[in-house]
């Protein structure tokens, strides 16, 4: 059900793509227009432009949270842009670690909860995935707080937590929004490093950003603009040339 | 009459039920004309959030059909002291015409309603869901039963009238009475026990055979023997299983056995008896279903799992009614 | 099968927002007690009724003159104990009393017809014209203990004193509770009923298949009486119970509906934190699916807490308590009921329906809420 990340094509291949909110209404918001776009593994590719230039509309559509309006998207050799939802939340749980902007963390519930809840309905029987989070806290130096509610962490410990839920399922993909918006210079510094180690690991990694410090930093390989929901620059940078 | 805090209780259950099933019509309506699995339009999406709230509907109707069944079956038996002349639930189902109807729709509403949910499953695991429009409009026929139901219920209890002099298993299941069930029980045991085991073993045979291949044709044949073992084994129960389970030479009730004084044996008799029937229905039904290679797939995967819980319930069914019969004092055959 | 996990999820969410759950539990359990506390106490009562019932003959004769029950002729029992079948035929004396005082009814019995049914707890049954014996029931209620005076005025507003000479107490309540026991003669002479009649008949029969038709015989041959027999008294009682439970049912039912309604309410207005919580999990990977059964779940938590306080509030309400809150609109029939020790007897099948009307309306309100909150959009964490 997962992908299948030893095939040779690309990761993932997006194909004429686009993305229209409200679609035949009078309000209705072109958010993504004929995007074609393949990823390979072990890319770090980041996506810019200006707010909203329709990142994080792209950056949900390949981490299968939503469906595009036209075109195809390919995930490995399966085609995800009609699945029904139930399918594409399995995908999401078991191929994709995500970190957003506000953590989007579980504030009344245990850091420890916080990286067990979202899977529990994957088959993982609930002492593999203790075994598995505890591990996550320790490397993330976490250990002493996995019982402590995440109301009562500091914005970078919050971070770390997020980072280590996105790992939970050891998902190929890890797909960030806008990760450093809300962190001072040396938190991101620390954010970027954590990411490199990822990336060491093989994993591909997609970054939707319009900070600089993230987008020129050696651990992009790849920036692809976005400008009114269309795509107007891909480039191969750094580590990948 | 209605007044009874048990009938009350059921119309009020099936009203609900009604609503339910009305509520998923409406989503059912459109859905037969507006679906389209190749859209990616607003619309497509609500319309396939909507079939979540249909089936969990539809589970939970199921749920409260069942327990409705139940809850019929033992206010019948608590009103009968009403009734001159009845002894037990058989006799205020038999105070009114329509009393049998009754629990004949409301058994095949459970029935339908399991065969729905199974369908529904089947579907819901292919990424295509080709069964889509084939579903909202089974689902569609369904709601003028659930309807049925209630009317007949209403008609039924409105009807009865406390001192109303009707008859109870004692006669209506004994030889010399008239109609199909009569005569099912008036069936010498010489007949009648030799004809069910019979059966039983063609279905257990046919069942294991299943397990064993794959052909479609034994699946159409383990849906034949699961019609015939349904029926038959209701009319052992009542010809002569129950004379075994009351150890009584003359009781021939099928409802008794829910009750207390006899361990509530009936439940698992009759849980086995739903589960062979359905289990092995399934499988048979479903086939023709499967025209895509994604739902042949499904089917594959779901088929070993229904004929395992369809053997499961043989041997509860068997294991429930038999027991007596085989170790109980009460001897009908000399041998 | 069943996903301890989720299960396990479902708690915790219940638990977070405890407040809110818990008010809501405690408005449904309250619901729960008072449709619960009808049933009981209306089965109870029926339990009680039946009990007495049984211990009643198998006929009563009573005579009937111009639509209205009369004094019948003692020769009469001659003429029913003649028939095939029929042990030993009874006449009674007995009749109501209103004391003003108390403002109380009473039930005035001439020894012949209780003797067996009626278990001393002390004293002696009446020996003379002015003892009597009263029921535990009046004891408790009035406070005449042995050897206290009982001034009872008769119709012409002659006071007559009886000695209590003893306190009974027989195997159902309700015939104990207003019942004063004194001599035949005593008692005629304090009624005013002309020696050789009596109130009514009781028959003795000792095939019970034959109680029909030895009713109808009575009928035939004594063409003023009027047979009643028990079943036919225990129809009326099994009627009354139900209509009266089946009408306090149907009024509380607006209760329930008015808690649902409440309940309703509650399930779609979930919090913005519980909203954020869903989002986050969909986005994670939950399912729709995986959403609504968890908000199911937790109904489903909801109700099983709620009916089982609910059931013990009721059990309490009505056999420790007496049903204080039930009690003056349930037995119409009588003024007096003083502390009544009802039989505590629970019946599944009054459990079945009171599960059937609470738990299932409530699941299936909670239902389309439930829906609601799942279908979010995974992607709107991404926004805002
Ligand atoms: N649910 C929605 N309904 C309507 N318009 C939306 C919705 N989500 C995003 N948009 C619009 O789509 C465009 C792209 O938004 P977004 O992808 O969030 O941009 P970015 O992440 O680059 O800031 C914006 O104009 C935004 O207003
Ligand atoms: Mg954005």
């Amino acid at each position: 059900m997962g992908v299948d990340i030893n095939n040779s094509g690309p990761l993932i291949r997006i194909d004429e793509v686009s993305k229209i909110y409200h679609h035949g209404r009078p309000d209705e918001v072109c958010a993504l227009q004929n995007i074609s776009l393949e990823i390979l593994q072990g890319e770090v590719v980041a996506l810019t432009g200006p707010s909203g230039s329709g990142k994080s509309t792209l950056l949900s559509l390949i981490g299968c949270m939503s469906r595009p309006t036209q075109g195809t998207i390919y995930l490995g050799e399966r085609r995800v842009s009609r699945l029904p939802e139930a399918f594409l939340a399995r995908i999401r749980r078991e191929s994709y670690g995500f970190v957003f902007q506000q953590y989007h963390l579980l504030r009344d519930v245990s850091v420890l909860d916080n990286l067990m809840f979202p899977l529990y309905p994957a088959a993982m029987p609930v002492k593999t995935m203790r075994e598995r989070a505890l591990v996550l806290l320790d490397s993330f130096s976490l250990t002493d707080k996995q019982k402590t509610r995440v109301r009562q962490l500091s914005g970078g410990e919050q971070q770390r937590v997020a980072l280590a839920r996105a790992l939970m399922a050891d998902p190929p993909i890890i797909i960030a929004d806008e990760p450093t918006a809300h962190l001072d210079a040396g938190l991101t510094a620390e954010l970027l490093t954590m990411l490199t180690e990822l990336h060491a690991e093989g994993r591909t990694i997609i970054i939707a950003t319009h900070d600089p410090v993230v987008y020129q930093s050696s651990l992009i390989t790849r920036t692809v603009a976005l400008r009114h929901g269309k795509l107007v620059d891909d480039e191969k940078v750094g580590a990948g040339q | 009459m209605i007044l009874h805090p048990g009938i009350l209780a059921l119309l009020f259950g099936s009203t609900l039920i009604l609503l339910m099933l009305l509520v998923a019509g409406g989503v059912a309506l459109r859905i037969v004309r507006y679906w389209n699995a190749d859209s990616g339009s607003a619309t497509q999406l609500q319309l396939e959030r909507q079939t979540w709230l249909v089936s969990t509907l539809l589970k939970y109707a199921f749920g409260f059909q069942i327990i409705s069944v139940l809850l019929f079956l033992f206010t019948l038996e608590e009103i009968h002291p009403l009734f001159v002349g009845a002894m037990c639930a058989t006799g205020s189902l038999n105070a009114n015409l329509v009393g049998w109807l009754v629990l004949l729709v409301k058994i095949a509403l459970v029935f339908a309603a399991a065969v729905w949910l199974a369908i529904n499953y089947l579907d819901q695991r292919t990424e295509d869901t080709p069964l889509v429009r084939l579903k909202y409009r089974l689902l569609l026929l369904l709601i003028p039963v659930v309807g049925l139901d209630l009317w007949l219920q209403w008609e039924y209890f409105s009807g009865l009238r406390p001192q109303m002099i009707t008859s109870c298993c004692g006669s209506l299941f004994s030889a010399e009475g008239e109609g199909v069930i009569s005569t099912l029980a008036g069936l010498p045991i010489e007949q009648a026990m030799p004809l069910f085991f019979i059966v039983v073993t063609l279905y257990a045979v046919v069942l294991l055979a299943n397990l064993r291949w794959r052909f479609v044709a034994l699946r159409h044949l383990l849906f034949v023997a699961a019609v015939l073992l349904f029926f038959v084994s209701l009319a052992a129960l009542v010809s002569f299983l129950s004379l075994y389970i009351y150890q009584m030479p003359s009781h021939q009730c099928p409802f008794d056995m829910l009750q207390g004084h006899y361990y509530y044996i009936g439940y698992p008799i009759y849980a086995g008896l739903f589960m062979a029937t359905l289990f092995a229905m399934l499988p048979g039904l479903c086939r023709p279903l499967a025209t895509t290679s994604s739902l042949e797939r499904e089917l594959e995967c779901c088929e070993p799992m229904w004929l395992r819980l369809a053997l499961f319930g043989l041997i509860l069914f068997l294991l429930s009614s038999c027991w007596q019969m085989l170790f109980g004092p009460l001897r009908l055959l000399g041998y | 099968m069943l996903n301890f996990k989720l299960l396990e999820y479902s708690l915790s969410s219940l638990w977070r927002r405890k407040e809110k759950n818990l008010a809501l539990v405690v408005v449904y359990a309250l619901v729960i007690a008072t449709l619960g506390s009808v049933l009981l106490l209306t089965h109870a009562l029926k339990t009680e009724a039946v009990m007495t019932l049984t211990a009643s003959p198998e006929i009563v004769v009573q005579r009937m003159l111009g639509g209205r029950h009369e004094l019948i002729p003692i020769d009469y029992a001659q003429t029913i104990a003649e028939f095939p079948g029929v042990g030993k035929v009874t006449p009674r004396v007995w009749g109501y009393y209103y004391d003003s005082l108390v403002k109380a009814n009473l039930t005035l019995v001439g020894l012949a017809g209780y003797h067996e049914q009626l278990e001393l707890l002390a004293g002696r049954f009446p020996q003379a014209p002015d003892e009597g014996v009263i029921g535990a029931g009046v004891a408790d209620a009035f406070g005449p203990q042995i050897g206290d005076l009982l001034v009872l005025e008769d119709s012409s507003k002659r006071r007559t004193e009886f000695h209590v000479s003893g306190i009974f107490r027989s195997q159902s309540n309700l015939l104990t509770n207003d019942l004063v026991v004194l001599q035949e003669g005593a008692l005629r002479d304090f009624f005013g009923i002309p020696d050789g009649f009596a109130t009514d008949l009781t028959v003795q029969v000792f095939n019970p298949r034959e109680i029909d038709t030895i009713a109808r015989k009575i009928a035939y041959f004594l063409p003023d009486s009027r047979p009643i027999t028990r079943d036919e008294l225990l129809h009326t009682y099994d009627s009354l119970f139900n209509w009266r439970s089946g009408m306090m049912l149907a009024v509380f039912m607006s209760a329930l509906m008015a808690f649902l309604i409440l309940a309703w309410d509650r399930a779609t207005g979930i919090s913005a934190e519980e909203k954020r919580e869903i989002g986050i999990l969909k986005a994670l990977g939950w399912e729709t699916s995986h959403i609504l059964g968890a908000k199911l779940r937790e109904a489903l938590l909801i109700s099983l807490t709620a009916f089982i306080v609910g059931l013990l509030l009721a059990w309490l309400h009505v056999f420790v308590l007496g049903a204080p809150v039930l009690m003056p609109l349930l037995k119409g029939w009588s003024v007096l009921f003083p502390t009544f020790d009802l039989p505590r007897v629970i019946d599944l099948y009054q459990l079945a329906i009171l599960g059937f009307v609470t738990i299932v309306p409530y699941l299936a309100c909670t239902l389309i809420p439930a829906w609601k909150a799942a279908s979010s959009d995974p992607d709107d964490v991404m926004r805002g």
